[in-house]
C-alpha cells in the first residue's frame, strides 16, 4: 500500500548491506521498570516511535493505554533528500504524527532512535515533540556507548516489566554518535533527566521528564 | 453476484462464535439482500464472503459474519458478528465487529467489541479501538491503538487481557469489563 513504506525500509545512507538474523540479546532494563511503576498509575496516552510489535502492544495492554505507534525511523528512511521531510519543519512532524491537534502524549518510547538522528535532529526532534506533550510526559531512550552500532535501529521486544529483548535488523554496523548525558540535556531542551541507567552492556538508559 | 454463502471455516477464527444476536439498529444501508420470507433461519455458522471479484460502494451491515475477499469503500458494520478482511480483501472505511481479523488492507478505523487481530500479512491505516488487540510481527500499522471497549457499541466487551501482578489491582477500570458472550 502507498501509505507505507516498504516492508524492511532499509537502512538510512546504508542501502544495499546484506541483512543477516542475529539471535536476540535479552537485557535487564532498569527505565523500563521505573517507566511500569509510572504509568500503572493511570491511563496514559504512549507514542511509540518504533516499529509495531505485538508484544508490545500486548503488554502495554495491561495498563489500558491509548497507544500511538509511528516509526520516525522508517519515516525518515522513506523521505527523499530535498523533499522538504526535514524533522525540524513542522509540517513533516505534522504529518509523520498525524494525530488530533489536542493530542497530548504522556510517554514516548523512543527507544534508541536517538542513536540514529543527527544532532540538529535530535534537536528538532525535541523541540517538536514539546508541541505533543504536557508537563511531567516521560521519554524512555537507550543511548550506546559502544563505537559502533547496528546500520539499523534494534526491535525492542518488552519481555517483562524489567527485560527488553533487543533484536537486530542487520548484521551492518555504523560509527556510533555516543552521546554523552550532558550532549543528551543540551539536545533535548525543554526535558531534563529524570534517571538514567548505565547497563553493564554499554547502553545507558535513560527518562526524561519534560519540564 | 454479491454475496457468496459458506459453511467453510474461516482461516482466523480465534474463538468460538456464539450465534449472533439481533443487532439494537443498523444505521447504514446494506447491499446484502434481506433473506426472503420463506427461507430458513440462518445457522450460526453461516457466514457470508464477498469474493475477490466483488466491488462495493456503500456501508454494509448486517447479522452474520463476514469475510472480505474484495473491496469494500464503505462502512462495514457487524457490531454483533465477526469480520475478516482476507488477504485479498480491501476496504476503505471503519469496520466494526465483534471480532475483527485483518489479513489483507483497512485505511480506516476499526472498532472490535471482544478483539482486533492484525495478522502478519494485514495492513492497518487507521485507529484500532478494541478491548484486546492482537498486533502478529510483519503486520503493518499506522495510528493509534485504544485498549477500551468503544462507547458507541454499548461498552460491553468481553473480559479483557488480564492485567499482571499489581497493575490488577490499580486499573479497576480495566477489570470491570465483562464478556457478555
Amino acid at each position: 500500500m502507498s501509505w507505507f513504506s516498504p516492508r524492511g525500509s532499509g537502512p538510512r545512507k546504508e542501502q544495499g548491506r546484506v541483512q543477516v538474523e542475529v539471535e536476540p540479546d535479552v537485557h535487564r532494563s532498569l527505565a523500563l521498570a521505573a517507566l511500569c511503576e509510572e504509568i500503572r498509575r493511570r491511563k496514559l496516552t504512549v507514542l511509540d516511535l518504533g516499529s509495531a510489535v505485538g508484544s508490545n502492544v500486548e503488554f502495554l495492554s495491561q495498563y489500558g493505554c491509548k497507544l500511538f505507534i509511528e516509526d520516525l525511523y522508517a519515516a525518515l528512511s522513506a523521505r527523499t533528500p530535498g523533499d522538504g521531510g526535514d524533522l525540524a519543519s513542522s509540517s513533516f512532524f505534522g504529518e509523520f504524527l498525524s494525530v488530533p491537534e489536542d493530542t497530548r502524549f504522556d510517554v514516548v518510547l523512543a527507544w534508541d532512535l536517538f542513536d540514529y538522528l543527527q544532532r540538529k535532529e535530535l534537536a528538532a526532534f525535541a523541540e517538536q515533540l514539546r508541541n505533543y506533550t504536557n508537563r511531567g510526559a516521560l521519554i524512555f531512550a537507550l543511548i550506546s556507548y559502544h563505537k559502533t552500532i547496528p546500520a539499523q535501529p534494534y526491535r525492542f521486544r518488552i519481555k517483562d516489566e524489567q527485560h527488553l529483548i533487543y533484536e537486530r535488523r542487520t548484521g551492518a554496523e555504523r560509527p556510533s554518535p555516543r552521546l554523552a548525558p550532558a550532549e543528551v540535556t543540551n539536545l533535548l531542551k525543554g526535558f531534563r533527566v529524570d534517571r538514567s541507567f548505565l547497563l553493564k552492556h554499554g547502553i545507558q538508559e535513560y527518562l526524561l521528564v519534560r519540564e | 453476484m454479491v454475496w457468496k454463502k459458506s459453511d467453510d471455516p474461516p482461516s482466523p477464527q480465534p474463538q468460538p462464535t456464539p450465534a449472533p444476536r439481533p443487532m439494537a439498529a443498523s444505521p447504514a444501508p446494506s447491499p446484502s439482500p434481506a433473506p426472503a420470507a420463506s427461507e430458513p433461519p440462518r445457522r450460526p455458522s453461516e457466514r457470508a464472503t464477498i469474493g475477490p471479484s466483488i466491488f462495493i460502494k456503500g456501508d454494509l451491515s448486517g447479522e452474520e459474519d463476514l469475510i472480505i475477499e474484495g473491496r469494500v469503500e464503505g462502512k462495514v458494520d457487524l457490531k454483533q458478528n465477526n469480520v475478516t478482511v482476507g488477504q485479498n480483501g480491501r476496504v476503505k472505511a471503519d469496520v466494526i465487529g465483534k471480532v475483527v481479523v485483518v489479513e489483507g488492507e483497512v485505511d480506516g478505523n476499526v472498532f472490535a467489541r471482544e478483539q482486533a487481530i492484525l495478522r502478519q500479512s494485514g495492513a492497518i491505516r487507521g485507529n484500532i479501538t478494541a478491548p484486546r488487540v492482537i498486533l502478529e510481527d510483519g503486520s503493518r500499522f499506522k495510528g493509534s491503538i485504544d485498549m477500551e471497549p468503544p462507547k458507541e457499541m454499548g461498552g460491553s466487551g468481553p473480559a479483557r487481557h488480564e492485567p499482571s501482578r499489581e497493575a490488577n489491582s490499580n486499573r479497576s477500570e480495566a477489570a470491570g469489563v465483562k464478556a457478555t458472550a
